[in-house]
Order: C-alpha cells, then structure tokens, then sequence
C-alpha cells in the first residue's frame, strides 16, 4: 500500500470522525508545518500559533479537502497564509524596507565577496548575522526566499501559495537574495558603507 | 583575497531571476556561454548561490519541542499517537 493511499485512507476516516486517524494526521504533517512556521515568523511563540491554527483549520475544513493536490500542499498553503496574516497584524518594525531605489543600489552595486566563507558555518557569531538578516527582510519577501529556497518550491508553485504573479515572484526572490548577499558580505567587512 | 563582483545587465538579472531548480535550458546555455567569458560574472552568480546554500545548512529542519506536540494535542483536543 502506498503512502498516499494510507494518507487517503486516514483522510476519509478523519471526516467520517475517527479521531485516532485525526490524530495521525496531525503526527505526521506538525514537524513540517512547525518548521514552515519557524522560518517564515523567526520567532518559536509565533510559530507555535500558526501551527496550531493551522490544524485548527484543517480539522474545521477537512470535508472540502479536494484532493487535487497533497495535503500537505493544502495545509502547507494554510500555514503560509495564516502566518502572513499573522505577520501583517503584527507589522514588525525592525524590518528593512527594499523599495525600488534601494533595490537599484543593490543590483549595480559592487562588492567584495570573501573567499572561504562557507568554511564559517560553524561560527555561532556568523548564524546570529544570518538570522538577523533574514529577519530583518520584510515578510513578503522573507516568504518568497523562505518557500522558494528553503522550501524548495518551484517559481510556479510558491508564486499559487502566496497569490501573486510569477514575475513579481521572481522580482522578490531577486532583491531578497541579492539583499541577503550583501548582508553577508558587509558582515565580514568587505563592503564600505 | 577578496574578489570584485561586478553586476551584468540582462544576463544577470537573468541569473538572478531564474537560479533554481526550475531554471530554463535555454537560459542555462546563454548563461554559460557568457560565464565563460565573463569571470565576475561568475564571482557573482557564485556568491549569490553560496548565500543561498548558506542559508539552507542553517535553516535545516529542527525537531519540533515536546511541548509543542504536547499543547498542539490538547489545543486539538485530540490523544497524541
């Protein structure tokens, strides 16, 4: 028996009211969606709270779970957007604004980029400048890196989940990565700034 | 030593754009044509993807807390597995 059938299987039972087979469910795709959550709130309290709504809303809408797609795709597409409501509510105000001319700076913008850097993996000082510039991105395009590179969802997949146009998608990714580049770089003292 | 990195016009907004798993053929060659041809802007796609990759070794998935599989049970009103 393959796994979507026994996946499937666990689906009718839950909407028919077993409530071992909800359970299951939820053992199976929490990890996931918590890790989802983590990366996109940056913070354990908030991830917390998407997760829970999360299933909250898959217990309360299971009965129109079409079928089309997994159902991790479908709760993942929950959770992405239960946690840019909740971001949006709370409006963050460490967050770095990318406009448009900011954004021109950082594509014509020259810099040095340090040989060996990957070999600084392991230097806990170097995970906190990552983590602080990945939080300081705005969440829309904090979101747009997190699925499409953490995530490893295509263009076209992230660009459904998060409702917008795969060109504004890509644009986004672009400045997010591009910001996130130069973060690391000027982190190591090889932009003036 | 440090290396310059130089932004390319199209071809890089190309590479920026398109770096990923669901990149176009087409594009791969054009890029790799220009690479060949053009070391910084292969410093700079390189630099882009080392970020990327970075990032990816530091988010890795983390177990979910005990406690967090505890309260998401209770919350759901459900008996953990």
């Amino acid at each position: 028996m393959s796994l979507s059938v026994s996946e499937n299987q666990l689906i009718a039972a839950s909407i028919k009211g077993d409530r071992q087979a909800l359970s299951n469910l939820v053992e199976i795709h929490s990890p996931k969606i918590y890790n989802l959550a983590l990366r996109i709130m940056r913070n354990a309290e908030d991830a917390e709270d998407v997760l829970q709504e999360t299933f909250v809303i898959m217990i309360n809408k299971l009965k129109s779970f079409s079928g089309n797609s997994s159902l991790y795709t479908w709760l993942y597409r929950i959770a992405t957007n239960v946690a840019l409501g909740n971001l949006r509510e709370k409006k963050r105000g460490s967050e770095v604004s990318l406009n448009d001319g900011e954004f021109e700076t950082l594509k014509g913008s020259e810099i040095e980029w340090p040989e060996h850097l990957k070999d600084e993996i392991l230097n806990d000082e170097f995970h906190e400048c990552l983590k602080k510039a990945l939080k300081e991105l705005p969440e829309n395009y904090r979101t747009v890196f997190v699925l499409r590179d953490l995530e490893g969802l295509s263009t076209k997949e992230a660009a459904e989940v998060l409702k917008i146009s795969q060109a504004n998608l890509k644009v986004r990714l672009m400045r997010a990565r591009l910001y996130l580049r130069d973060q690391l770089a000027f982190n190591f003292n090889c932009v003036e700034r | 030593m440090n290396k310059q990195i130089h932004a390319h016009g199209d071809i890089v907004k190309q590479i920026q754009e398109q770096l990923g798993r669901d990149i176009d053929a087409d594009i791969i060659e054009s890029v790799s044509q220009h690479m060949q041809e053009c070391p910084d802007c292969k410093i700079y796609i390189d630099s882009v993807r080392e970020t990327v990759q970075l990032y990816k070794v530091i988010e890795s998935d983390q177990s979910m807390p005990k406690d967090v599989r505890e309260r998401l049970f209770k919350t759901l009103e459900l008996k953990k597995v």
